[in-house]
């Protein structure tokens, strides 16, 4: 690759037990033009300096791991062109996170939020498995299959100026997700989950940026998610003083 | 106060979108036909006159609706308005003070729904 393009990368880097703050740190490498980005980080981790640190995994665009800004724009590196930025490309972890070292953000918050929205599916009472399987029209299957399409990058994340401003807001893939068991005809938890969705981190919280829509790698959609469960909490909330509420665990 | 604002958000939020429908979508038609077309003499100059729009509104069943509309032009965008600044207000890394800047715009919202209740129903 001696003849080949040279590409400076500009790196945020961070070493807990030694950075106060993060810095950068500059490699000029040799890339070849069918590189995505994640090509060029892992060629500078094998070949170059061997303590840099980044997430990666599936190389598809489906584990969702290898999320990271590049030159300032929420990506997925690994199905991000090289070829689309010129010869300076600068990376740094994920923003809206705590940086646990280097490129590798903390997913602790972000989980906790995952779990209060219950993505599960809620039945007051479970089906016998004797009485067959619950099924599902296409019309049923459509209502919700777009929001399961996420992978959890968190790039939506790294994009919401509300998240930026207010750590508690449950955060556009979180609200997409309960959205998306809201709307499935086999579940019976839109109630708890509305509660949730007007509790704190509420759903109201959203400004409708649309940025989340805007980095969404997978075509989810979250901002039309929040939107949706916005107006779903108000109608769930005005139903409960018509409509007496009673078990529904 | 930033409880109180979660309790109510639905109806802020209820507020709020039926302002933007309003606010978005009519205001700048309504505007249109009476600020503009109005004077360019898109229609009779006293079509619009003050006796006219009275009767209207003092019509026995017409009228509630009338006021109504009056009302929704009125209230509406306020509460359009206060949510939008507030929300420009958090942008501006405004959190801290999110309660106070919220309950003043939604309490001058407030004021201004009560007026507009009262000059369209207890004044007209």
């Amino acid at each position: 690759m001696s003849d080949s393009k040279k590409v400076r990368f500009v790196l945020t880097r961070f070493d807990p037990d030694q950075d106060q703050v993060p810095k950068t740190q500059e490699y000029e490498i040799p890339v070849r033009p069918d590189w995505k980005i994640l090509d060029a980080l892992n060629y500078i981790k094998d070949e170059v300096d061997p303590t840099l640190s980044h997430r990666w995994s599936c190389r598809m665009a489906v584990c969702g791991s290898c999320g990271m800004m590049v030159n300032g724009e929420p990506r997925l590196t690994c199905s991000t062109p090289l070829s689309d930025y010129g010869d300076v490309v600068e990376i740094a972890p994920l923003a809206n996170f705590p940086v646990v070292r280097d490129l590798v953000v903390e997913l602790e918050g972000f989980m906790d939020k995952f779990k209060a929205v219950k993505p599960w599916i809620l039945r007051a009472k479970e089906k016998a498995v004797e009485e067959g399987t619950h099924r599902q029209t296409p019309d049923e299957l459509h209502a919700f299959k777009q929001f399961s399409m996420c992978i959890n990058c968190m790039l939506c994340y790294a994009a919401c100026p509300v998240v930026m401003n207010s750590p508690e807001f449950l955060g556009p893939a979180a609200i997409a997700l309960g959205h998306r068991y809201n709307m499935d005809s086999r579940d019976e938890g839109s109630r708890e989950r509305n509660e949730v969705f007007r509790g704190e981190g509420t759903v109201f919280e959203c400004s409708y940026a649309n940025e989340c829509t805007e980095v969404c790698p997978k075509g989810v959609d979250p901002a039309a998610a929040v939107n949706q469960a916005k107006l779903n909490a108000v109608v769930d909330w005005a139903t409960s003083f018509v409509v007496p509420r009673g078990g529904g665990k | 106060m930033k409880t109180l604002m979660l309790r109510l958000e639905p109806v802020i939020w209820l507020l709020f979108g039926a302002g933007i429908m309003l606010g978005t979508l009519l205001l700048p038609g309504y505007l249109l036909t009476v600020g503009i077309g109005g004077p360019l003499g898109a229609f009779a100059a006293d079509a619009l006159s003050y006796d006219r729009l009275h009767a209207m509104a003092t019509h026995p069943i017409g009228g509630i609706l009338f006021r109504l509309v009056l009302l929704g032009l009125v209230a509406l965008p306020l509460w359009k308005g206060a949510h939008h600044l507030r929300a420009l207000s958090v942008d501006f890394d405004g959190h801290h003070r999110d309660g106070v800047v919220g309950s003043l715009l939604y309490a001058i919202a407030t004021v201004g729904s009560l007026l507009g209740i009262y000059a369209v129903f207890f004044r007209l």
